[in-house]
């Protein structure tokens, strides 16, 4: 049995038995990331929509993708909200779900993105139907910005894409969960198992993630291991963690030790 | 009379009311996952079967791809 039991995750109305949300890029084959998203337990799977090149045809990743599972397309790439709209609109006319991942990154280098255009996006994409899943820097303002505006869900980063840095944000994070009142999912930048378990513990609701299972040694095991610390913290978390103090406080009883009087 | 479009930027010649499927098949992209935007409007997917070409259009097609 796993903490998923009674305790789901609903976005827009929507449940998942499954808290971890994956990307599909960066795996060497698509075989590779097949077995990777079904070890993952996801039931919510990142894509990029891109123009096809017209002289090179490559596989179709939807032949690759579980059937079960709720894509969603991201924005990537676009650096303005009038982008990013257009993106979405040509994923849902083309068939793909209406919820979409809205990325607004004008900078290369630390692909952090653009609050007020992401704002200005989000806006318009809610009006227009869509269920819409924000990635933000880690700003409380702005997230009650885009709840306002009618976002399913806010996705702060942990730290910048790709970086496998983990909680570098982790205090502004910390106060998104406790003032969060759509689902928060910590997004990008978590390497490891512990800081996806970590984020689990503060209090986020989900994580995703891509780069760190896509890259590492073993990818199925990576994605299995990160399914099992999704659940470890979210369990933690619903049980309720200890406080932390300075002090040393024992464990064992300070009296009646065998060597006493 | 033989009308021409450009597709992601590329001049492609069609046939007088040739449909967006027609020229999915014709490209060789009529299995895939096909997102059509013409003239800067996305295209519903239901009427693919439907929407004439005229001279001048200007398409792109898109598809998903891996990313996270």
């Amino acid at each position: 049995m796993t903490s998923s039991t009674n305790d789901p995750l609903v976005i827009a109305g929507r449940e998942f038995r499954s808290r971890l949300l994956t990307g599909t890029g960066k795996y060497d084959t698509f075989e590779t990331m097949r077995e990777a998203l079904a070890a993952s337990g996801s039931q919510i799977v990142t894509v990029a929509v891109r123009r096809i090149d017209l002289d090179a045809r490559d596989d179709d990743i939807t032949a690759f993708l579980p059937e079960d599972v709720l894509l969603l397309p991201n924005t990537s790439g676009c650096e303005t909200a009038d982008e990013a709209v257009r993106t979405a609109r040509l994923a849902r006319a083309g068939g793909l779900p209406d919820w979409v991942k809205l990325e607004v990154i004008p900078d290369p280098r630390y692909l952090l993105p653009d609050a007020v255009e992401t704002l200005r996006a989000a806006a318009a994409l809610v009006e227009d139907g869509f269920t819409v899943l924000p990635y933000v820097l880690p700003d409380p303002v702005l997230q009650k910005k885009l709840e306002e505006v009618g976002c399913a869900t806010v996705m702060p980063l942990a730290a910048p894409i790709g970086s496998g840095r983990g909680l570098k944000l982790r205090d502004s994070i910390r106060i998104m969960v406790e003032q969060a009142e759509v689902p928060l999912v910590v997004d990008a930048g978590l390497g490891s198992p512990s800081h996806a378990a970590e984020s689990m513990e503060l209090g986020a609701d989900a994580v995703l993630v891509n780069t760190a299972i896509a890259r590492a040694g073993d990818p199925v095991a990576m994605a299995r291991a990160f399914r099992l610390a999704v659940d470890a913290g979210r369990a933690a978390f619903r049980a309720g963690l200890m406080e932390e103090g300075v002090q040393a406080i024992a464990s064992s009883p300070l009296s009646g030790a065998v060597h006493g009087p | 009379m033989r009308a021409s479009v450009r597709v992601n930027g590329r001049a492609e010649p069609v046939a007088e009311g040739e449909t967006v499927a027609g020229l999915l098949e014709r490209l060789g992209l009529g299995a895939r996952y096909a997102l059509v935007e013409r003239n800067g409007e996305p295209v519903e997917r239901e009427r693919y079967e439907e929407v004439e070409l005229e001279d001048g259009d200007r398409l792109v097609i898109a598809r998903p791809v891996a990313g996270g």
